[in-house]
């Protein structure tokens, strides 16, 4: 019996968790924990601060790899066997299509919930110093999410994947000079083929994963090292806020960062001391007294933003199937032919100018994207002093959101208006 | 607050099990295991005692698939279709009812799509009868089934399929090819039908379609040729069989079934008889057929066929466009062909022809077989309507002697026409003279020339010769 | 025990069974999902074709499904896996000896298909063939017979 203590505790280091010191241990002393602080602001983890956007992105990127690696075992990336392979996770493969339908579902709520996740990090101000940098980390996630969710589409092979493809490529095939080069560099040929589905298949599964986590855990690290989550807007302290009086890492330790006496209860952990001002968010003694341990008050908002990311998940793919339509054929285009639907809004600007929608809105879009917390130098997050960027960057997401429901509902056959209302019979023929 | 997000943390994870059991459980259950189930109720029936009746019902519920790759098919309709191959199940009720007739064409070596259409990889009884969404290929109707036979017995007979025959013969005679493309020889006026039967159109659609061309494609260039219902059946018979599919040596090697029935039939049609005869029955030009199956061997015959000259040098017999199953065809037929054939062959002819008409009638072959009759008529009367083109409908060429001379007739073969327009504002007429010079030979333009001379009316027949 | 901890160990049980168990279905779910459901290879059991298709004396060896197909005047069918026991190599059959020889190394079966020389640790497997309804000659390769086993058509 004892032997198995023995075992038990050599695993579990830490104290019962019923004491301070084994609350803050379970999370520093866990490598898969450590990411969180010891203790967190309790305001942070208000609802209404972050909806928890960040954190349900994450998870449904977990549900992604996972459903994506076991779906993996199914799929042979050459046409039509790729194609036969979706029909035989749909007919015969036990719980292909639930499988299916939640690595489709989830790789749609990660788009979406990756882009509502910059929109709440732009309004509560949360980019500015000192985190210029990891918005600018997010910034490429987000990109790199559009080109898994883009990747992916081609795999299934079937007429919605060829053609939304097809046309979603020639889109970035109107860049001046290189234009031409980077669609044949990417497909491998001409046109969407075998040489493509490949390409498309390794950047999907190994390439493009890859450069996803890999900037997930520097984004992650600069969360932490920037501070933790920024203060909630109606936590900020008044204008000209006293100055900072306290150094050290921001919640690595528990023990408040009183000018007292060292206390014989207290363990105190310091690498080194340093001179100089940090150049992360640093905490207050009244601020202090605002904190709980992040277990298990951090952990079961975490446990219950997952369950929920995976139960919603798990219910749409229940109740809808994702679409899988007839075979690619190169010899059909279906009309209207339509990209993946969050870059219906390119196609959208590229059917009135070519070079505006192929190359300048997304070029500018995306520049402008990355400069913002440098062109923003405002340093207050109050909405009530940045009246003219929340305007700006409002209108952006509205015209985005507005040109993207015209491209997915209003454009019918020969991309002419029809509203969704009216049905078009035989638009095919 | 923290109590209340612990239980709704509890509450989720009973909601996350509910719904992982709840879609486990509908992979569990798939349609096809209740007929599996049913199934095997019925052969437990036919058990003499309870213990192989047990084992009978014991028999674990699995997928059966037929994996084809000869045909670049996998079929899993035997998975509820269980007695296709049992002939006990005669009387069974459908899905289990055994398929009867089927010959040598058994589910395992042929599956079943190849044949009925449908999607064979799919498991539940909508998908796999292909009446959904995004399966352009449902199960063909009882009347058209059989022009699957085409698929596979692309050349000759077919039994029980004259609609086939019928069909293709009518594809080449009626000057189909003069606008449309079939394996690479044809007009481009008109689509390309080589894998017409792959483009999954409807064969009702198809029939109509040749009934009257403008009533289901509206504007349609193709001209109505007043096809009979069964002329109509037949052709659709044919476009559903043009599938372009690479079958495999397996299912290509049987593709004809030779036999004298279509061997005599070709034998009037390529008109033999005019040359040759049969126990004196015929013209003398050539030699006497009877029993020459006796004399050479069927490979001295097919060489003959293939090229008259080699064999026997200075042969005046034109070389025919014949498969070597047509050619099996020919001589199938010369073993048994009598006097009697060639009489009754013969009683349809009205006369028998000189040397000097064979040279025409060569050129007659290739009048039809490029497709010229599409447009011009068998009989060079024109006619069909080509709305805008002066005079309005294609001209006939029975007078075309009075005003061009023969050299200026070959221009027009050699590098088509446009023809012109009676209204010069208004559309371009849909029909037009493709040029030829790409597929035919100047021989076989100039034979064509001579074969229309020799039709001119009577005063222009003077300086044809 | 009081109401409310009652309450609150109910709801830890259910939650936390509920929890595990839900891992534990998706787990064996997936695991499950990895188990295919059809085989993209010839089937362990199928037809031949009909008894008229097989000569007598030298036997016939069926390619993809690895059989030879033997068929003896007076005995009848008989049918013997060609993949050598020792570590499946394609045996081939030598009508001089009426031997089976492995290419690999250098195993011999003999006529009955037991192991004569070399590394293989057993006997050729024979499998059992039937007469199907319509007539068909039908190997089961699920089903090892001794080597004895004829069918008499």
């Amino acid at each position: 019996m004892n032997l198995f203590r023995e075992i038990w505790q050599s695993i579990v280091r830490r104290d019962p968790l019923s004491t301070d010191k084994g609350k803050s241990e379970l999370v520093f002393l866990n490598v898969w924990l450590h990411i969180h602080p010891a203790k967190v602001k309790k305001e942070n983890m208000k609802f209404r601060h972050s909806f928890y956007l960040g954190f349900i992105t994450f998870f449904l990127f977990l549900i992604l790899v996972t459903t994506g690696i076991v779906l993996m075992v199914y799929y042979r990336p050459f046409p039509p066997q790729a194609y036969q392979d979706m029909k035989d996770l749909e007919f015969v493969v036990f719980m292909g299509p639930f499988l299916r339908g939640m690595h489709r579902w989830a790789a749609h709520g990660m788009v979406v919930c990756v882009f509502l996740h910059m929109c709440r990090v732009f309004y509560t101000g949360s980019y500015k110093k000192p985190r210029q940098f990891n918005w600018v980390v997010g910034v490429f996630l987000f990109l790199l999410t559009l080109g898994l969710s883009f990747t992916g589409y081609l795999l299934p092979w079937d007429q919605l994947a060829y053609w939304a493809i097809t046309v979603g490529s020639n889109i970035g095939s109107y860049a001046p000079l290189v234009g031409g080069q980077l669609r044949e560099w990417l497909l491998g040929g001409h046109s969407v083929g075998e040489a493509a589905l490949v390409r498309f298949y390794v950047l999907h599964v190994a390439v493009l994963p890859a450069a996803m986590i890999l900037f997930t855990i520097v984004h992650f690290w600069r969360v932490r090292k920037d501070g933790g989550l920024s203060r909630p807007i109606w936590k900020l302290a008044p204008p000209k806020a006293a100055p900072l009086v306290t150094i050290g890492a921001p919640a690595a330790s528990a023990a408040p960062l009183k000018a007292s006496a060292a206390s014989s209860t207290k363990t105190y952990g310091l690498m080194e001391v340093v001179t100089g001002k940090p150049i992360f968010e640093t905490i207050t003694p009244e601020e202090e007294e605002d904190t709980v341990f992040s277990y298990p008050y951090a952990f079961v908002r975490e446990a219950v933003a997952l369950m929920v990311t995976v139960t919603g998940i798990m219910m749409m793919s229940l109740f809808f199937h994702a679409p899988l339509e007839e075979l690619a054929n190169p010899a059909k285009t279906p009309n209207p032919a339509k990209a993946p639907w969050y870059f219906l809004g390119l196609q959208e600007l590229v059917s009135h100018s070519a070079m505006l929608g192929g190359v300048v809105a997304p070029a500018l879009m995306v520049l402008a994207l990355l400069a913002i917390p440098y062109i923003d130098r405002n340093p207050s997050r109050r909405p009530s002093d940045r009246k003219w960027a929340i305007w700006l960057f409002t209108l952006f997401v509205v015209i985005n959101l507005v040109l993207i429901v015209v491209g997915t509902f209003f454009r019918g056959p020969g991309w002419a208006l029809v509203p969704p209302w009216v049905h078009v019979v035989g638009g095919a023929e | 607050m923290e109590r209340r997000l612990q239980q709704t943390f509890f509450a989720l994870s009973i909601l996350a099990l509910a719904l992982i059991v709840a879609a486990a459980w509908q992979a569990n259950t798939p349609s096809w295991k209740t007929f599996q189930h049913n199934y095997l109720q019925l052969e437990a029936q036919a058990e003499p005692n309870a213990i192989t009746k047990a084992a009978v019902l014991a028999t674990p519920p699995e997928i059966h698939q037929v994996m084809l790759t000869g045909l670049q098919r996998v079929d899993r309709c035997t998975t509820c279709h269980l007695g296709v191959e049992d002939p006990t199940m005669k009387d069974a009720p459908e899905p289990f009812r055994y398929h009867q007739g089927l010959g040598p064409h058994i589910p395992s070596k042929f599956g079943c799509t190849i044949c009925h259409g449908g999607q064979g990889l799919a498991t539940d009884t909508a998908g796999a009868h292909g009446n959904v969404e995004f399966w352009p290929n449902p199960l063909l109707a009882k009347d058209y089934i059989r022009a699957s036979c085409g698929r596979c017995h692309k050349e000759g007979e077919v039994p029980g399929v004259p609609e086939l025959t019928e069909g293709r013969h009518l594809f080449e005679t009626q000057g189909c090819r003069g606008c449309h493309k079939l394996n690479g020889v044809g007009g481009s006026i008109g689509p390309d039908l080589t894998s017409e039967g792959a483009n999954h159109r409807a064969p009702e659609w198809l029939e109509k379609h040749f009934l009257t061309p403008n009533a289901v494609s509206a504007g349609s260039a193709m001209p109505n040729f007043h096809f009979t219902k069964d002329q109509a059946r037949a052709l659709t018979y044919y476009m559903l069989s043009l599938t372009s599919e690479d079958m495999g040596s397996f299912y290509s090697s049987v593709r004809l079934i030779p036999g004298p029935v279509y061997g005599r039939q070709l034998f009037d049609e390529k008109n033999c008889i005019a040359c040759h005869n049969i126990g004196g029955v015929g013209a003398k030009t050539g030699p006497d057929l009877l029993g020459v199956t006796g004399k050479h061997s069927p490979e001295w015959l097919d060489e003959q066929l293939v090229n008259p000259e080699l064999v026997y040098p200075g042969s005046s017999m034109p070389v025919y466009d014949l498969d070597v199953n047509s050619r099996k065809a020919l001589i199938a037929f010369l073993t048994t062909a009598t006097a009697e054939d060639a009489q009754l062959i013969l009683s349809k002819k009205t006369r028998s022809l000189t040397p000097a008409d064979i040279a025409i009638e060569a050129g007659k072959q290739d009048f039809a077989r490029f497709g010229c009759v599409g447009c011009h008529g068998t009989e060079l009367q024109g006619g069909v309507p080509n709305p805008n083109a002066q005079g309005g409908e294609v001209p006939s060429l029975l007078h075309v002697s009075d005003d061009y001379t023969k050299d200026e007739v070959i221009a027009v073969i050699r590098n088509g026409r446009v023809p012109p327009m009676d209204n010069p504002a208004g559309a371009a007429p849909p029909l037009y003279m493709p040029a030829w010079k790409h597929v035919l030979s100047d021989e076989d333009i100039n034979r064509i020339a001579d074969y229309l001379w020799s039709k001119q009316q009577k005063k222009a027949s003077a300086d044809a010769w | 025990m009081n109401r409310r901890s009652f309450f609150k160990l109910s709801w830890g049980t259910v939650g936390v069974g509920a929890l595990v168990s839900a891992l534990g279905v998706s787990f064996a779910a997936i695991l499950r999902f990895l188990k295919p459901n059809v085989f993209y290879e010839p089937p362990q059991a199928f037809k031949i074709g009909t008894p008229g298709d097989f000569p007598f004396g030298a036997p016939t060896f069926l390619v993809e499904e690895k059989i030879f197909i033997f068929r003896d005047r007076e005995k009848g069918f008989s049918a013997a896996s060609a993949v050598c026991t020792h570590l499946g190599c394609t045996v081939a059959h030598f009508q001089s000896d009426q031997k089976f020889h492995c290419p690999c190394h250098g195993s011999v079966f003999g006529a009955d298909g037991a192991a004569q020389h070399g590394p293989a640790p057993r006997a050729l497997d024979w499998f059992e063939v039937t007469l199907a309804r319509d007539g068909q000659l039908r190997v089961d390769k699920d089903k090892v017979v001794p080597s004895s086993y004829r069918l008499m058509v």
